[in-house]
């Protein structure tokens, strides 16, 4: 029962986003625009001419785990961005994408990334295997950072919204400090919601400019 | 409680309650179908409460607070044993 609901929760945000039809749209689709055009400005400001080909992709990026991570903090919701399948399957062909790329285009530049300038000798062939380890961590840090930054938030709010439940017949002085907590605790979510998709990003976007 | 027009051909609004399940069965379930249906209903809410000139925060509270609704409803079985009742 489970699997066709789940569906329609990751389609749900899609809802929240209508395409612009005409010259001057109705309020939501102005300010939905303008958000994106200042995000976009900013996010391929160091991006060559092959690195903005890329542009549709993270901005669609950005809205959708940011979205998806605001929805989340709604009661009761279902959050996809806290599952760890979805994230990988997000970050993997994302940062082989850009690594493929490097491969394609630039073959030399992007082996020679595996070694930085002025290296002692000895020390070569160990900096060669670290910076392949290092490499090849980066889609795993993409997904695991997301799934722990968002699942920790959420357990937090549910572990310190039961105490404050459970504090108010026994003293209600210490359920009011746990409620200040509380309400501190979520606009740090909000906050940490925007964060996150925004590092995503930014991080593929970083791995674009090492490859392009 | 017979009604003059046949069951098929009414809108949601004039279907008495207790012709729901039959107005249900009777519904166009293709994909095609579905997909006009779908259509329809995200036009007549979008042109009503958001495509406006002064659109407000009503339009998307009001798909918001479905959205809760439904995820509520969804692990409702397990949510009822969590209610502050004295007796569950």
């Amino acid at each position: 029962m489970g699997l066709p609901i789940a569906v329609l929760i990751v389609m749900f945000p899609s809802i929240l986003f209508p395409s612009p039809n005409r010259l001057i749209n109705n309020r939501l689709i102005s300010i939905q625009q303008w958000l994106i055009q200042l995000t976009s400005k900013q996010m391929l400001m160091i991006h060559n001419q092959k690195g903005r080909t890329w542009a549709l992709m993270l901005m669609s990026l950005i809205m959708f785990i940011g979205s998806t991570n605001l929805l989340g903090l709604l009661p009761h919701s279902f959050t996809p961005t806290t599952q760890l399948s979805m994230n990988l399957g997000m970050a993997i062909p994302l940062w082989a994408g850009t690594v493929i790329t490097g491969f394609r285009h630039k073959t030399k530049a992007s082996l020679a990334h595996f070694l930085p300038q002025g290296t002692p000798l000895p020390l070569i062939p160990m900096l060669v295997i670290i910076e392949t380890i290092s490499l090849f961590i980066q889609p795993m840090a993409l997904a695991v950072r997301l799934t722990a930054n968002i699942t920790a938030g959420h357990l937090l709010i549910h572990l310190i919204g039961g105490a404050t439940l459970a504090l108010i017949n026994i003293s209600a002085t210490t359920a009011l400090i746990t409620f200040t907590i509380l309400v501190l605790l979520t606009i740090l979510e909000f906050a940490v919601a925007l964060i996150q998709a925004y590092v995503f990003t930014l991080l593929v976007s970083l791995y674009l400019h090492d490859n392009t | 409680m017979a009604s003059s027009v046949p069951v098929k051909e009414k809108k949601l609004m004039e279907v008495k309650l207790g012709e729901l399940p039959g107005w249900i069965q009777m519904r166009d379930f293709t994909p095609k179908g579905i997909a006009g249906t779908s259509q329809r209903v995200y036009y007549r809410y979008y042109n009503k409460y958001i495509n406006v000139k002064k659109g407000g925060v009503v339009g998307i509270s009001m798909v918001q607070a479905a959205n809760v609704l439904f995820n509520y409803c969804r692990p409702y079985k397990e949510l009822k044993h969590e209610r502050l009742r004295k007796y569950h």
